[in-house]
């Protein structure tokens, strides 16, 4: 990983000196997306964020979507959305999921399994203000900004970069869950 | 009978006498004025209170560490970064506005409060780009002779602003290829930190446009042992700590940046124990004595925004811990912000989970005050 990084650290650099920014944007999302393993960032995830809330109730945690012990909230820091007219995978009414995102791995107590979350922010209001939640497995701080979530990011939604709370989104198992 | 007689009597005069005196006279009529700030001390804090509640109307709170007083509020709009001028006397507030409230049209800016009125002297007008994250010292950060003024940005691709504070301009806008925040060092240095470890330096010339850059060696690295972006000023630059408890001290007085030898909050005891720093500014340093001051906690992996239980105290030199406060003593809930000042009769300041702000004497421990309630969140604090 330390090679990878010095590698496309260099490449960018590179980059940076020789093209264009919008050349250079769009390589620093490929960065992103190669450090996160699966194919995130930048994407828009809206569509999956009306899918039903998952079945399964989380044994020796909470099982209740509004509670910030609930297993997929492993490394949320925000407000759960649950609490805010929407579920833990859709965003309250009148507000715009995030169109980029960064994911983690949160394990379901009930099943056993290792599941990839996108954790998405729901923007275009304030502060949503109910069950503040502040968990962060795994979570790491900003430069690295896949796994990070003191970043508002509702920051590329322009006029509704405003934040008001935040989902977690199963994608699918993890690798070492398969 | 006599006696009894003459209490009664006594009894009604003392009675009748309000009655009989005459009513105290009214109240002058009072002027409307505007209250000016009392003349500068060293103990002065200003307080970022997030206002994660009600995110958009986040603002500064200037709080008197002497007589404990609130001397003022500057505004700080949604999800703000904010930093002092070298010389103590303004207030920079890097933030963003919708243009009706909670939303409409967004515009990042930056605006200079003066410090002796609390008001907004001026402003420049942002891309919208601004990094909208946790406040640091590095969201924006003035040169040390004050000419530039660099302003952090997160699209997310990674870049920062170069702003001419006399002029009020944007004068430039350098790439830092996924190396975030703006670490300055002497009139014309930008660091900025890099996911694998390294520090990315970058000299500007005149103009405020890219001169050089170089990339440092690996000084920690993020899968084994990321450090907090909450660097604290050091006397050459500034100490970053990590999550398991190491101190990286970089050296930035120098042309590259150069890292002293790093050294651990922790003896074998403490780690057995799980201890380790967090919060949203997990510590603070008093430069003249050479002291260290960090909120410590003991927990596992993802535990590092958790404000501590203890405050601890290390020698810069020696690298022992030479006090140790455990907060419960003191009746003080977990502590997620530190900051010192640099008197030489040094106060801490301690903001808790619940937003109380603890008034400390750093020489002693000895609690002097607690500010209940300084804001809603209050998650970084400066003091010139």
């Amino acid at each position: 990983m330390r090679s990878l990084d010095k590698l496309f650290e260099n490449s960018s650099r590179s980059l940076a000196r020789h093209t264009s920014r919008r050349s250079v944007l769009a390589t620093l999302g490929q960065i992103l997306t190669g450090a996160a393993l699966v194919p995130l960032l930048p994407v828009d995830r809206s569509s999956r964020a009306q899918a039903a809330e998952p079945k399964g109730a989380a044994k020796g945690q909470s099982d209740d979507p509004k509670s910030c012990e609930y297993w997929k909230y492993c490394a949320v820091d925000g407000f759960l959305c649950s609490c805010c007219g929407g579920s833990s995978n859709s965003c309250p009414p009148g507000t715009r999921p995030s169109p980029i995102t960064w994911i983690g791995t949160c394990h379901n107590p009930a099943d056993q399994r290792d599941y990839i979350v996108s954790y998405n922010d729901c923007c275009g209001k304030t502060s949503c203000g109910n069950c503040e939640c502040n968990r962060n497995e795994r979570e790491k701080p900003m430069y690295r900004p896949s796994r990070n979530n003191d970043l508002n990011w509702c920051m590329a939604s322009g006029d509704n970069s405003n934040y008001h709370c935040s989902v977690s989104v199963i994608l699918g198992l993890s690798e070492s869950a398969k | 009978m006599k006696t009894c007689l003459l209490r009664t009597a006594l009894l009604s005069l003392a009675t009748c006498t309000p009655l009989l005196a005459a009513p105290p006279p009214p109240l002058p009529a009072e002027h409307l004025t505007v209250a000016t700030l009392p003349p500068n001390n060293p103990h002065r804090v200003y307080v970022l209170d997030e206002a994660f509640n009600n995110e958009i109307d986040s603002r500064v709170l200037l709080f008197d560490g002497d007589t404990y007083k609130r001397l003022g509020q500057i505004g700080a709009g949604f999800n703000p970064g904010f930093n002092l001028s070298p010389d103590g006397k303004t207030t920079v507030v890097g933030t963003t506005y919708f243009a009706r409230g909670s939303r409409g049209k967004r515009t990042d800016v930056v605006e200079f409060n003066d410090n002796t009125t609390l008001s907004v002297e001026h402003e420049i007008v942002l891309p919208p780009k601004r990094a909208m994250t946790l406040p640091t010292y590095f969201n924006l950060a003035f040169s040390s002779d004050s000419r530039f003024l660099y302003v952090s940005y997160v699209t997310p691709a990674a870049s920062f602003g170069v702003l001419d504070p006399a002029k009020y301009s944007v004068l430039s806008e350098i790439d830092t290829a996924g190396c975030v925040l703006t670490i300055p060092s002497g009139p014309n240095r930008v660091s900025s930190i890099c996911e694998s470890g390294r520090l990315l330096t970058v000299t500007l010339n005149e103009q405020g446009h890219e001169a050089s850059r170089a990339m440092s060696e690996p000084f920690f690295d993020a899968d084994k042992d990321p450090v907090f972006v909450q660097g604290i000023p050091t006397s050459d630059g500034y100490a970053f700590l990590s999550f398991l408890g190491e101190v990286h001290e970089v050296d930035l007085s120098g042309a590259q940046p150069a890292f002293h030898p790093v050294w651990s909050l922790l003896d074998a005891a403490d780690k057995a124990q799980g201890w380790r720093p967090g919060g949203t500014q997990v510590g603070a340093i008093h430069k003249k004595l050479g002291r260290l001051f960090v909120s410590m906690h003991r927990g596992g992996e993802g535990t590092h925004k958790a404000g501590g239980t203890e405050i601890w105290e290390f020698d810069l030199k020696t690298h022992k811990r030479v006090a140790r406060w455990p907060l419960a003593a003191l009746k003080l809930d977990a502590v997620g912000a530190l900051q010192v000042t640099q008197d030489d009769a040094p106060i801490l300041f301690a903001a808790t989970e619940k937003a109380d702000v603890a008034v400390i004497d750093a020489l002693t421990g000895r609690l002097r005050h607690v500010e209940k309630q300084l804001g809603q969140t209050p998650w970084l604090m400066m003091n010139p």
